[in-house]
């Protein structure tokens, strides 16, 4: 392997969160609102520290710089894929979060349909999470077939 | 006899002029610093293909990155610094000084290798 500790640190973190959430969704099954909107909340705001902290400042330097000349390749592709969808997701679940959890949105921007919105994020956050295994796959893993 | 050795004399002090004229010559001088020499890395399945090159002072050191994946070729101090090589992609640094110089690339820190230049 010749992925950097930080790179390592990040997709552990991010596997442990996508069972965080999946966690937390068979508690909202259970009918524990309550921890489930701890467990949702905590995987939701501790994903957008790594994303501002290590993913942000990791993409500026090493991917949107080949954006858009070099998008035929696929290690950019990955990258800008999990990026792209990555960052609707966040925001997405972000948006959940005050919907459901706080009464700061007027009654017109609020949700309707929680469990649709809420199962979509979550099957959208997977998905996400598995461009981004294969972006750390495509980057950092020396694979013998590729010669 | 006495003509001759003037004659002598005239002719080897401008032969003498003439060769000092020539070895100065600005063009010449440029002809000498293309003679300076070269060596080459390729990078390849995630790492450089020499760990230990040793060059001459003066020598200048191509990076080529053969892999599919980018690559950055950085000394420990910062003496140089590529930015991310794509493939086929080229990095040159010319070594003036003596020395061991370790190098790195940032994407995959375990990627390390070294120029010594005597």
């Amino acid at each position: 392997m010749q992925s950097p500790l930080y790179a390592d640190l990040v997709l552990l973190l991010e596997i442990a969160i996508g069972l965080v959430l999946l966690v937390g969704a068979w508690l909202a099954r259970k009918r524990k609102f309550r921890e489930h909107a701890w467990c949702q909340s905590v995987a939701v705001l501790l994903n957008l520290v790594i994303v501002a902290v290590v993913m942000v400042p990791s993409f500026r330097e090493q991917v949107s710089p080949k954006i858009p000349a070099k998008l035929g390749k696929s290690y950019v592709a990955l990258a800008a894929a999990h990026g792209a969808l990555g960052g609707i997701v966040e925001l997405t679940a972000l948006y959940i979060l005050v919907a459901a959890g706080t009464k700061l949105l007027p009654e017109r921007l609020r949700i309707q349909r929680y469990k649709l919105w809420m199962r979509t994020v979550l099957a959208a956050w997977w998905l996400v999470l598995l461009l981004g295994a294969a972006t750390y796959v495509r980057w950092y893993v020396p694979l013998s077939f590729r010669h | 006899m006495k003509n001759t050795r003037w004659i002598l004399g005239v002719v080897l002090t401008v032969l003498t002029a003439l060769a000092v004229a020539v070895s100065t010559r600005p063009g010449l001088a440029a002809n000498n610093a293309d003679q300076s020499e070269s060596a080459t890395v390729k990078i390849d399945n995630f790492s450089f293909g020499t760990a230990s090159l040793t060059v001459a002072a003066g020598t200048t050191v191509t990076w080529t990155n053969n892999d599919d994946v980018p690559h950055t070729v950085v000394s420990d101090d910062k003496l140089f610094k590529s930015k991310a090589l794509d493939t086929d992609d080229k990095f040159s640094y010319t070594f003036t000084k003596p020395g061991t110089y370790n190098y790195f690339c940032s994407v995959h820190p375990k990627m390390t290798a070294k120029i010594v230049v005597q």
